[in-house]
């Protein structure tokens, strides 16, 4: 199960709203205990796919490299990959399988009309042929 | 001496350690060390080839060691290496598949599928993880359910509140002749269960309406309209653009059919092409112009390609295009077919956001007035036609069926003049003999007596319930059709 604070929340869905029509992508960073992972804080980061962003992202490898250095100087891990789906649902798409690592938690957040609709977790298994869907808790207001 | 920085999840294969000093001159030796002390790293980070897996990237302190020397990349004393995934995605491409392999039985079952590229293994689990609602199983319905059931579509929903009925069986295959009198939706259910016991099937003993069409189509991805009434037409063009899923359209009248893809994204819909329905009885449906039999096996498995296509992902769908075909020229045309802007469902500023009345948008009233009991006014009963004959009284039975009608059956002694007919060949009647007009169930015969009152004819009147009654209620023998 993955579980979500509500300021990382909070910073997760503006992000994705903000870049609504486009994907937006980052890196969420907490602790994990025992079958739990805790989401503290969410960092944004830029979407870096080359071409039209409506139904793509990538993350830079050197973005994800200092976001781990940084979780590590505060005692915190990196646990989670977040990006958004505009106006379609968050399903674990064949290219984000494709593109994915199994390491992860992978929460996609359904965006549609410009406004936070729903999301998912999943984990990836590590020959990108299969994702399980994953418990995802976050502050319903 | 280098240090290497080992990600949160892959410390369960560390010892729990976040970083491990080993000793290598080469970033290729400080990995194969890595893995020498933990051998279960071995298979997160490198493939059965002995290769670095695809979403893998080491750093050489801020560097990408494919930028340098990639393994030979040389490592100094008091180096950080860090193990980073690439990662990327986005919402391109279908959901992949939940189910991710096929049991030995379906493999051997698909085998034509499996070798062919274009299907294989992804493509036939697609099929297994596709979802398709059939809105009718009827003509259309029973060629599509039992092919798109033999290729391997998972789970399928079936619309349908209809009983089978012996005129049903000259097209609609699915039921057989012992099915006559079941619910058309357990006799498709026991053919497709039959054909390939892997397909969910998922029962609506409905009618789709306005109330229900959201909550049942939502749950499939690809949705097909069987049904031959433009209510229902419009009800599932409306749904699918609302729900935004593909509408996998077909007709049939006579001869002739069409099929096309409605609401796909950026594709036309239903409205586009026909913005308001047709005045009610303009257009005759099967039961009232006839169907030739094997005609929505060729619409129906039309409809099915494209189902199959969109779900695999292959070809040129007929989005935006409408295929004609015409069984006696046997002839194939297509029409292009745009999106309309201001479409009132899926233009720029669709009007239509939710589901209508359609019966009463196709100007059919929603409650039927009842039939009148007893005979009305310039009306007569088949039992008093009957005895009229038997008594010998003077009268002429006038039957204004079409010519084709007259030899599946008729009513003895009577005289035929089609209701076309009736204007140029008026003189042939006499105003003096009283006159007992039928077509087959009354309607036109009714429209003949006011033709013929109007012309003068006072004796005239209409034979109530047609040779359909004249079956039920005087001579079974005379077959009804």
């Amino acid at each position: 199960m993955i579980k979500v604070d509500l300021q990382a929340w909070q910073v997760m869905v503006a992000h994705a709203e903000a870049k609504f029509p486009n994907e937006c992508c980052g890196a969420m960073i907490g602790k994990i205990d025992g079958d739990v992972k805790h989401v503290i804080s969410a960092e944004p980061m830029e979407n870096a796919y080359g071409g039209s962003q409506g139904a793509r992202y990538e993350l830079r490898p050197e973005d994800l490299l200092d976001a781990d250095k940084r979780a590590r100087a505060a005692g915190l891990d990196l646990i989670g990959i977040f990006h958004s789906h505009p106006d379609c649902d968050a399903y674990f798409s064949k290219t984000d399988l494709e593109n994915s690592c199994p390491w992860y938690s992978f929460v996609v957040l359904s965006i549609k009309g410009g406004k936070f609709d729903h999301a998912n977790s999943f984990l990836p298994n590590a020959e990108q042929t299969a994702a399980e869907k994953e418990e995802l808790l976050w502050p319903k207001s | 001496m280098a240090k290497v920085l080992i990600p949160t999840p892959l410390r369960q294969y560390s010892e729990k350690q976040d970083s491990v000093d080993l000793t290598g001159t080469t970033v290729g030796e400080v990995l194969g060390a890595l893995t020498t002390k933990f051998p279960d790293l071995r298979k997160q980070l490198f493939n059965d080839e002995g290769k670095l897996r695809s979403f893998v990237n080491v750093y050489l302190n801020d560097e990408d060691i494919r930028y340098l020397k990639k393994d030979a990349t040389p490592v100094a004393a008091g180096d950080t290496l860090s193990i980073v995934p690439s990662i990327a995605g986005g919402s391109a491409g279908v959901a992949p598949p939940p189910i991710a392999s096929l049991s030995n039985d379906e493999i051997m079952r698909y085998s034509r599928h499996l070798i062919m590229p274009e299907v294989g293994m992804e493509g036939q689990l697609r099929l297994k993880n596709a979802s398709v609602l059939l809105v009718g199983t009827g003509g259309l319905g029973a060629p599509l359910g039992m092919y798109l059931a033999a290729a391997g579509i998972g789970r399928m929903g079936l619309v349908d509140f209809d009983v089978v009925d012996f005129t049903n069986l000259h097209r609609q295959i699915i039921h057989g002749t012992k099915d006559v009198g079941r619910k058309k939706l357990d006799s498709a259910a026991d053919t497709i269960a039959d054909i390939n016991p892997n397909v969910k099937i998922e029962r609506y003993d409905t009618m789709l309406s306005s109330e229900n069409a959201l909550e049942i189509c939502k749950n499939y991805d690809i949705i097909i309209d069987g049904t031959d009434n433009f209510p229902t037409r419009y009800l599932v063009n409306d749904a699918c653009v609302l729900l935004k899923k593909p509408n996998v359209y077909g007709s049939i009248f006579r001869f002739e059919g069409q099929a096309t893809v409605f609401a796909f994204p950026g594709g036309p819909c239903y409205r586009c092409l026909y913005p308001e329905p047709p005045p009610p009885g303009l257009v005759p449906s099967c039961a009232e112009g006839g169907v030739l039999g094997i005609l929505p096996g060729i619409i129906g498995l039309i409809q099915a390609t494209e189902a199959v296509k969109l779900i695999l992902g292959v070809g040129e769908t007929l989005v935006g295009r409408l295929v004609l075909y015409d069984a006696l020229a046997m002839r194939f045309r297509e029409l292009k077919l745009r999106r309309n802007p201001e479409c009132p469902a899926c233009g720029d500023h669709p009007t239509i956001t939710k589901l209508i009345d359609y019966q009463e948008f196709c100007g059919i009233p929603s409650h039927e007035p009842p039939p009148a009991p007893g005979v009305k006014e310039g009306e007569i009963d088949v039992v008093d036609v009957k005895r009229k004959m038997d008594q010998g009284e003077p009268f002429l039975l006038l039957d204004v069926r079409e010519p084709h009608e007259y030899l599946i059956c008729s009513i003895p002694g009577s005289k035929l003049i089609p209701l076309g007919d009736l204007p140029k060949r008026v003189n042939e009647l006499d105003t003096a003999t009283e006159i007992v007009a039928h077509c087959k169930s009354g309607t036109r015969s009714a429209k003949a007596v006011d033709f013929l009152k109007q012309a003068g004819f006072k004796k005239v009147k209409n034979m109530k319930g047609g040779i359909l009654a004249w079956s039920d209620k005087i001579d079974p023998k005379v077959p009804k059709y």
